[in-house]
């Protein structure tokens, strides 16, 4: 991918809290027009990453690409095309959620007609005149997501926004993120430690673990490497007995229960032959399936790993 | 002979342009304006320029006789007493409060991390607040003197005994008090903001302050008292006479000096640790 090609761009980005240090080379690649899903358990590293983006945090060493420019040279600029939301939305409890856009929105030198447009977005036209401190974490959560809307920005960073929302609340960001992305041409970067999130939105993955990065790509790739582990289980009679009769097919099985054999799946031709050295041998099929890791599976293990990118 | 040509960058690639610092300055001010609405900093300011009138008005309502002689113009001593009260204790305390309110809107809205991710400069936010804490500690005082001189004329209808009807007062020297007081609480403010903005505990700075005005009231003695901001207050009451005629002296008093001295100091470091600060 080449680096002008990419909307958000970090090289060697390193941190460190005292001597402690936090990031280890990150480089990330955000394609324009992305979802790129920002995955990690939770203390990986995820929010101080989106820190470093914003320019809230400095890095040790490294460089924040945005739109092409350096961050560190342009911040003001660059931020006013990026809109975000980290972890828990600054809320001015006193202020109701119309004049908490609005202390943004005049922030931000935005014309007036835009803080009733994102208060619309995100549902919260009719609670604009509630205290934020009568909000619920959901309508809190929304509210974020209004001032991180308010200047229509060309970025848009999240973290963990669905934190506090109900399933409903979930599916309707959902919904947003990708008209965001499919009408609007947004390109999102998006955090969140749960996988089943991501991979309903996300065009592009990144998995960081112990402040490294250890798998980055798309989607696809994140699924490609899924089909690499694929398993082929035989449900029999006897595993035993199925192993003993043909051993040359069923070498590398596993034995995962009396009637159970799980073996490396290669292609589809291995099934056919497997399956008529069974019946010519005259041993039973009850079950002859592929088995793939799941996304979360695989997620785990890219996590319980340590091998950096 | 072909020319090598580099592509055109993307549409998205073009730098927007920056907002001039007095543009993210005016933007700063307006959304910390927005901010104070429903807050008590105001309600603070009014009752920080109120109360010492008020106590004042009693104790000449209720003890004037007391405390003026007959026949004579009782304005300066009542300008005098009222300036006293005020200045020594409870406009440092009202500032220490005030910084502490102000800083603590930011803090328990987790707002910081959400300020500076917008396109102003920390500068722009930093000046902002200090210039809406200006501008509420100079309302505080000009109430003070505005509300002072009213209860004045009001005492002239409720106790005309008292001759405050028959006497009168100079705004000039007044007006200069409250120069020589707006200068001498300077130090103090730059002091407290600074550690309102570091401390994110309303504790702390509350304590820095009571401890300061504390030891500053305690050490007023002492011959090198003025280089401590927080008697300043009470040190520039050496400039007020009033006996028959209410004067002022136009110098710019050492404890003045000492407190511009800190405000510049204060609000210098300041915003070196706003600049160089990591974000929560």
């Amino acid at each position: 991918m080449a680096v002008s090609d990419l909307l958000l761009e970090t090289q060697g980005l390193h941190f460190c809290f005292g001597k402690r240090p936090i990031l280890h080379d990150i480089g990330l690649q955000v394609p324009p027009g992305s979802i790129y899903g920002f995955l990690g358990p939770n203390g990986a590293g995820k929010s101080t990453t989106m820190r470093l983006l914003l320019g809230l945090l400095r890095p040790a060493a490294g460089t924040v690409q945005l739109f092409g420019h350096d961050l560190a040279r342009h911040q003001v600029a660059l931020l006013s095309r990026v809109g975000a939301l980290i972890e828990n939305p600054s809320l001015y409890g006193h202020l109701t959620g119309r004049e908490n856009v609005e202390a943004t929105r005049r922030l931000r030198g935005l014309p007036a007609h835009r803080t009733t447009e994102v208060l619309a977005l995100v549902g919260l036209s009719n609670s604009g005149g509630r205290l934020v401190k009568e909000y619920s974490l959901g309508m809190r959560q929304r509210l974020g997501l209004a001032l991180a809307l308010l200047p229509d920005p060309d970025l848009l960073l999240l973290d963990e926004p669905t934190n506090g929302l109900d399933p409903n609340g979930i599916m309707e960001m959902r919904g947003l993120l990708l008209r965001l992305r499919q009408e609007h041409g947004k390109t999102i970067l998006l955090s969140s430690h749960l996988i089943s999130e991501i991979e309903k939105v996300a065009t592009h993955v990144g998995v960081i673990q112990q402040g490294r990065l250890v798998f980055q790509g798309s989607l696809a790739a994140l699924q490609h490497r899924q089909a690499d582990q694929t398993w082929l289980v035989l449900d029999t009679a006897s595993a035993d007995t199925c192993r003993n009769l043909l051993p040359q097919l069923l070498s590398g099985a596993l034995l995962t229960g009396p009637g159970t054999l799980r073996l490396p799946f290669s292609t589809p031709d291995q099934v056919a032959t497997l399956a008529q050295a069974l019946v010519a041998a005259g041993q039973p099929i009850y079950g002859l399936r592929q088995e793939q890791p799941s996304l979360e599976d695989t997620f785990l293990q890219l996590t319980e790993t340590s091998t950096a990118l | 002979m072909k020319t090598l040509t580099t592509p055109p960058p993307p549409h998205w690639a073009t730098l927007p342009a920056a907002p001039g610092a007095l543009t993210q300055l005016r933007r700063c001010l307006a959304a910390d304006y927005g901010k104070l609405y429903r807050t008590p900093a105001l309600w603070l300011a009014l009752a920080g320029g109120a109360l010492p009138v008020l106590l004042n008005f009693c104790i000449f309502y209720f003890k004037g006789e007391y405390l003026v002689k007959p026949g004579q113009n009782p304005w300066p001593h009542y300008v005098t007493m009222s300036w006293q009260t005020a200045s020594a204790f409870l406009l440092p305390l009202f500032v220490v409060l005030l910084t502490g309110l102000l800083a603590a809107i930011e803090h328990q809205a987790v707002g910081w991390k959400h300020v500076h991710a917008l396109p102003v400069g920390r500068g722009a936010v930093y000046v902002s607040k200090l210039l809406i804490l200006l501008q509420l500690t100079l309302l505080a005082q000009m109430l003070y003197a505005g509300l002072l001189l009213a209860a004045g004329g009001v005492l002239g209808w409720l106790r005309p005994e008292l001759g405050f009807r028959a006497g009168s007062i100079a705004l000039g020297p007044v007006g200069l008090m409250l120069g020589h007081t707006f200068l001498a609480t300077l130090g103090l403010l730059g002091i407290q903001y600074v550690a309102a903005l570091w401390w994110r505990s309303f504790v702390v700075p509350l304590a820095l302050g009571i401890g300061g005005i504390v030891t500053g009231l305690t050490l007023l003695r002492w011959e090198h008292v003025d280089v401590i901001p927080y008697a300043a207050p009470a040190r520039v009451l050496h400039a007020l006479s009033g006996k028959a005629v209410l004067t002022v002296d136009p110098a710019v008093s050492l404890a003045e000096w000492y407190s511009l001295a800190w405000f510049g100091g204060a609000v210098l470091l300041g915003y070196a640790l706003l600049r160089f600060r990591q974000s929560e």
